[in-house]
């Protein structure tokens, strides 16, 4: 099929949620939608068909160093679905304050992305609503709560004080 | 309590150690006599952080570290990740190393399948079937090691190309251990399609509909076995799949015995292509020069594990480490579609179930806190290091 064909038509159907559209690479489209556009516009390409979800990408981007005198800004959660079809692969970004990381679940609509959702609350601390299944998946039982692994500000623990808190 | 009561009915835990499945995980069946009517899986047991791990790694190191995320297909892996990372470093790989890449990508899913195979067979309470087809297996391991020098981490790949060459007469090697196997594989289609106790456990057991595996999101040989025709050496080729095209196999039935005969079809696929490729050997170099530091972006590379789709995508930020590289395996798909299916079974047909999806632990599981009441057996990184420069002093 032909690639250019298939990505015009997945950027089409997310035209009128997309902030902005770009080509990072030759198969592939990025789509930033705003949180509480992603719902519907994964409702969109279900409902049209157009390839499947082939994984949620979760991205810590910290802010960078404030300047002297500045206020430190916040950084924000990254989450990237990717949908395939065929070679296409087209990018459903979500940027997510740290301050407020909620997104609603697309569960409803996917039912497989219950065990992506329960990655992305795991290690990254995004909290998903409505996701049918908030267990852990990965992490250990006494792992503490509000410690995110694939958060950049976590470079493990210390072994002996983490040894001792137990 | 091994049971507990909810509802006037049972939870029957199986796991994460358990004599019918080689590897931990947790699963929580409730049952309403012999039915299951629920299920659901706790993974875990043996994350190891890979992904964390490899931010701390430079370029080169991920390679060796990503490589160990499964011992069954670890070749694949790498192979996604090193192609991810030559696409980044915008590097344009020998034909010769592509050919090479495949070869062993493909001898890896004969060892993959013969593996599940008889894995499948023993949970079947068949395990003559088991025996026979590990025996035949080491065929194909000690083709795997004949050309790499290793059994398991074949470290065919490096960033660039790959590291060893097949020669002619590595290559009448894999031809001859081809023809045997072959054969072989041959008379366990007919054992499989014919056996009455076999087809007994698995005709009729596990249906999954297409429209089920797609709703379900279940990838490679079990969605294949239920009529989807998604295979990624097929959709989106890579590597030398884009000059050797594979056919894609595939069955309506989407019971288990069909995800035995997809199966058992794939390993006749494999030879048919690796044959062919050795007929069509492109010549020329095994590697081109990666730089060390990779330029900033972003890109995403998806290949067919034996298990199914994988997906790689890869962040650089300019420097010689990676800013995020994030996995997603096949295993973790099916799991999804497997707690689905299972309801409406008997609970002795589980087991044949799990082991029908080719479930691979390792592959989800990439994360893990070591807890040691010892202190003494925790060792830094440098007691590490010594140890191994005393051991192999």
């Amino acid at each position: 099929m032909d690639l250019e064909k298939v990505l015009l038509e997945g950027e089409n159907l997310l035209q009128p949620w997309a902030v902005s559209t770009s080509r990072p690479e030759e198969n592939r489209s990025d789509v930033v939608v705003a949180r509480e556009n992603l719902h519907a516009a994964v409702q969109a390409i279900k409902d049209a068909g157009w390839g499947y979800l082939t994984a949620i990408t979760g991205l810590d981007c910290p802010a960078p160093a404030a300047a002297e005198g500045e206020p430190a800004a916040e950084g924000n959660l990254e989450l990237l679905y990717h949908f395939c079809s065929g070679l296409a692969v087209v990018t459903l970004r979500v940027s997510l304050p740290y301050s407020d990381p909620t997104l609603p679940s697309v569960c409803d609509i996917l039912p497989y992305a219950t065990l992506y959702e329960r990655e992305l609350m795991e290690l990254f601390g995004v909290r998903i609503q409505n996701t049918p299944d908030t267990s852990r998946l990965v992490l250990p039982d006494d792992w503490p709560d509000g410690i995110y692994p694939l958060r950049k500000n976590f470079t493990g623990f210390a072994a002996p004080a983490a040894e001792e808190k137990e | 309590m091994p049971t507990q009561e909810q509802n006037q009915k049972f939870i029957v835990p199986i796991g994460p150690q358990h004599p019918a499945l080689k590897e931990p995980g947790h699963f929580e069946f409730t049952v309403d006599g012999e039915i299951v009517t629920g299920a659901s899986v706790r993974l875990g047991y043996v994350h190891r952080g890979i992904e964390k791990g490899t931010e701390d790694r430079t370029w080169t190191q991920n390679v060796y570290l990503l490589e160990r995320i499964c011992g069954i297909c670890s070749h694949v892996h790498v192979t996604a990740y090193v192609v991810a990372v030559e696409q980044l470093a915008k590097v344009q790989v020998p034909p010769r190393a592509e050919a090479i890449r495949t070869i062993v990508a493909e001898l890896e899913r004969i060892h993959s399948h013969m593996l599940w195979l008889g894995v499948a067979a023993h949970e079947g309470g068949f395990d003559s079937l088991f025996m026979y087809s590990w025996r035949d297996r080491e065929t194909v391991m000690d083709i795997l090691e004949t050309i790499s020098g290793n059994r398991v981490h074949y470290s065919a790949n490096i960033l660039g190309g790959v590291k060893f060459d097949i020669d002619d007469q590595k290559r009448d090697f894999i031809l001859k251990g081809l023809d045997f196997l072959e054969e072989r594989t041959n008379h366990y289609m007919k054992v499989v399609t014919t056996d009455e106790t076999f087809l007994g456990r698995t005709r009729d057991v596990g249906i999954m509909t297409k429209e089920q595996a797609i709703e379900l999101g279940a990838v490679g040989p079990t969605a294949r076995a239920s009529g989807v025709t998604i295979d990624i050496r097929d959709s989106a080729p890579y590597s030398a799949y884009k000059t050797f095209p594979i056919n894609v196999i595939t069955d309506e039935t989407g019971d288990l015995l069909a995800r035995f005969v997809v199966r058992i079809k794939e390993l006749l696929e494999s030879y048919r292509l690796i044959r062919e490729i050795l007929d069509h050997m492109p010549e020329g170099e095994l590697a081109v020069r990666v730089p060390r530091r990779i330029p900033a972006g972003e890109t995403i590379h998806r290949v067919e594990a034996p298990r199914g789709e994988l997906f790689y995508y890869v962040k650089s930020n300019g420097g010689d480490k990676p800013e995020r590289i994030k996995v997603r395996t096949p295993s973790l798909c099916n799991w999804s579609s497997v707690i689905n299916f299972a309801v409406g079974h008997k609970l002795a047909d589980m087991p044949m179930i799990l082991a029908g999806i080719d479930p691979c632990f390792s592959c989800n599981d990439r994360l893990i806190k070591i807890r040691r009441d010892n202190q003494s057996q925790v060792w830094t990184w440098e007691d590490l290091r010594l140890h191994g420069i005393e051991y192999y002093r």
